[in-house]
């Protein structure tokens, strides 16, 4: 059961005078995520992930394509489908007089919540985003941390069935961005959330999402888990030894050996397949020998990944 | 309850909104000081100040209305929080008529101090009309606000911010055209005809005569509150297809930016 089908999405911005000038956002982007799910879409700076997002979340019309999202298009059934949706982004701002529970109230009511049930609910968001001591706190006067929390407490206002988080830990310090990501994790655990979230961060994304779409320039290069991803790039496992002698020349030029670098007293190799070359490596050198006092095998991390699509 | 969510918001912000005091009590109160001492100073006689005190105390009323619900959006815009009322299962009615429902208790609140300000300093009473000629009036001025509101609203998302100064300057085409200080025969004709397309210049010209002034236009009240919905009906129409329109420009989202 996919809970967002999304088909050739296409999007293209005018600016300038009478919008001449156009700047495609989005090139025909299809896109499949599973009921359940938390689905990570990565990319640089104006690739088009908060675009993506934005029509997901209806506030943005697709030029082209069809987008369907827990069943409904998201144009032509955009007023049901908001029922059932809620977004959360890192750079979230709200009306800055408001205190933090009046904040939750306003949005509860626009969900059709009201009197006990809406008490209780903000009751509830407020002890999820620890912001029971700040609720009587204007919102001008909340730091970062405490904005976030609230604009992810916010997002949770009508216990949305997908939840579309953009760059959900932005600017955070890396204790809150910690246990932000834990609890991004626990609403899928424990109410079964299908969650989308963009992100900068490599390490959120690995810790955070059953699969990951590459977008740049308006396009997804690649799709998959951060295995898969790591495998499509092709930029290779890295094989670490420490030698004795430490400089073996030949050794950049074995087979499936892409090249190699000395550093901290060890030769790292970076090669095709690790699993196939590891035996091959420690035989050759064994038959000239060097002594391998020393092995570590380790898979590229996401960061790389990025790198090298990014490029 | 979204109705009722817009009205409690936006009765919150203006709550601690410093400016709310110059908006309930200095201007209005400034406004009908001064246009009544330049009554006095220019010797008019009792209708003729009842005319022009009329006028004055409605644009300050249907000012105050107008300006809570062009806020219904400009709020969001300043706050940059836009996105997240619009991913919600809201109607632009939800915001608009929440918004206008605080503007029409600020208003009252504003007539009323205007009316006792002109009976005690310049003996005219606004109230003397009785309450459903005053119940017609105000309604006028606030059918006639949301017309203005919800088209500033609707420019907002048109242009952005850039059309916020519209939400301050676009009731001074009141002031020139709807017969505030002097009757719209005074006007050259074309621009009286642009006059006589205004809900207010009705209204006015209803409230006016119970204060013994001629009425310029037959069955006003009739004609007042058919164009107001005719407005009310476009305006609301203008801003649903703005709203459109921002989400497929982005505009929305730039107005969350």
């Amino acid at each position: 059961m996919l809970a967002i089908d999304a088909r050739d999405v296409v999007k293209t911005f005018h600016s300038g005078l009478l919008g001449r000038r156009r700047t495609a956002a989005l090139r025909g982007v299809s896109l499949a995520v599973p009921r359940g799910a938390i689905f990570g879409v990565l990319g640089p700076n104006g690739a088009g992930k908060t675009t993506l997002l934005s029509i997901f979340a209806t506030l943005l019309t697709p030029d082209g394509g069809t987008v369907t999202i827990l069943g409904h298009d998201v144009v032509r059934e955009a007023g049901l489908l908001r029922r059932r949706i809620n977004l959360a982004s890192g750079n979230a701002s709200f009306l800055w007089n408001l205190r933090v529970a009046e904040i939750l109230a306003f949005y509860g009511r626009l969900y059709g919540l009201h009197g006990a049930t809406l008490r209780r609910r903000v009751e509830q968001l407020l002890e999820v985003g620890e912001l029971g001591p700040h609720r009587r706190v204007p919102y001008n006067e909340l730091s970062t941390g405490l904005k976030q929390r609230l604009s992810l407490a916010k997002s949770l206002v009508n216990d949305p069935e997908l939840l579309f988080l953009d760059e959900p830990t932005l600017g955070l310090d890396p204790d809150i961005s910690v246990r932000m990501r834990s609890h991004i994790a626990s609403l899928r655990r424990e109410r079964g959330m299908t969650i989308v979230l963009t992100t900068h961060y490599m390490r959120e994304a690995e810790e955070l999402c059953d699969e990951i779409a590459f977008i740049k320039a308006g396009l997804i290069l690649a799709r998959g888990t951060s295995g898969d991803l790591k495998r499509q790039i092709r930029i290779g496992d890295v094989i670490a030894l420490r030698l004795d002698p430490p400089h073996v020349p030949w050794l950049s030029q074995a087979p499936g050996v892409l090249r190699c670098a000395v550093a901290d007293g060890r030769v790292h190799c970076t090669v095709d397949e690790a699993d196939k070359r590891l035996p091959e490596l420690l035989r050759a050198l064994h038959s000239e020998g060097v002594m391998v006092r020393d092995v570590q095998v380790r898979e590229p991390d996401l960061e790389q990944v990025f790198v090298e699509l990014a490029r | 309850m979204a109705v009722w969510a817009f009205a409690l918001r936006n009765l919150q912000m203006a709550s601690r909104n410093v400016f709310l005091l110059f908006e309930l009590l200095f201007w209005p109160v400034v406004n009908v000081m001064s246009i009544g001492l330049l009554t006095r100073f220019l010797g008019l006689s009792g209708p003729e100040i009842s005319f022009v005190l009329t006028g004055t105390i409605a644009f300050n009323t249907l000012q105050v209305c107008q300006l809570d619900v062009a806020y219904a959006l400009l709020y969001d815009a300043w706050s940059k929080s836009m996105k997240h009322q619009f991913v919600a299962p809201i109607g632009v009615r939800h915001l608009t008529v929440g918004a206008w429902i605080v503007g029409m208790v600020r208003g009252v609140f504003v007539f009323l101090l205007q009316a006792l300000l002109a009976r005690w300093a310049f003996g005219f009473d606004p109230l003397g009309a009785g309450p459903l000629p005053l119940a017609a009036f105000l309604a006028g001025c606030f059918l006639t606000a949301w017309v203005i509101g919800v088209l500033v609203c609707a420019l907002v998302m048109l242009v952005g911010l850039r059309a916020e100064t519209a939400a301050w300057a676009s009731i001074n085409l009141v002031l020139l055209l709807a017969g505030i200080y002097y009757p719209i025969s005074v006007l050259p004709g074309p621009v009286a005809g642009v006059a006589a397309a205004i809900p207010l210049t009705y209204f006015l010209d209803a409230y006016r005569a119970h204060y013994g002034f001629v009425p310029e236009f037959r069955a006003p009240l009739a004609v007042g509150f058919l164009l107001a919905a005719g407005y009310i009906l476009v305006s609301h129409w203008a801003l649903v297809a703005a709203v459109r329109r921002a989400r497929r420009s982005g505009l929305l989202l730039k107005l969350s930016e």
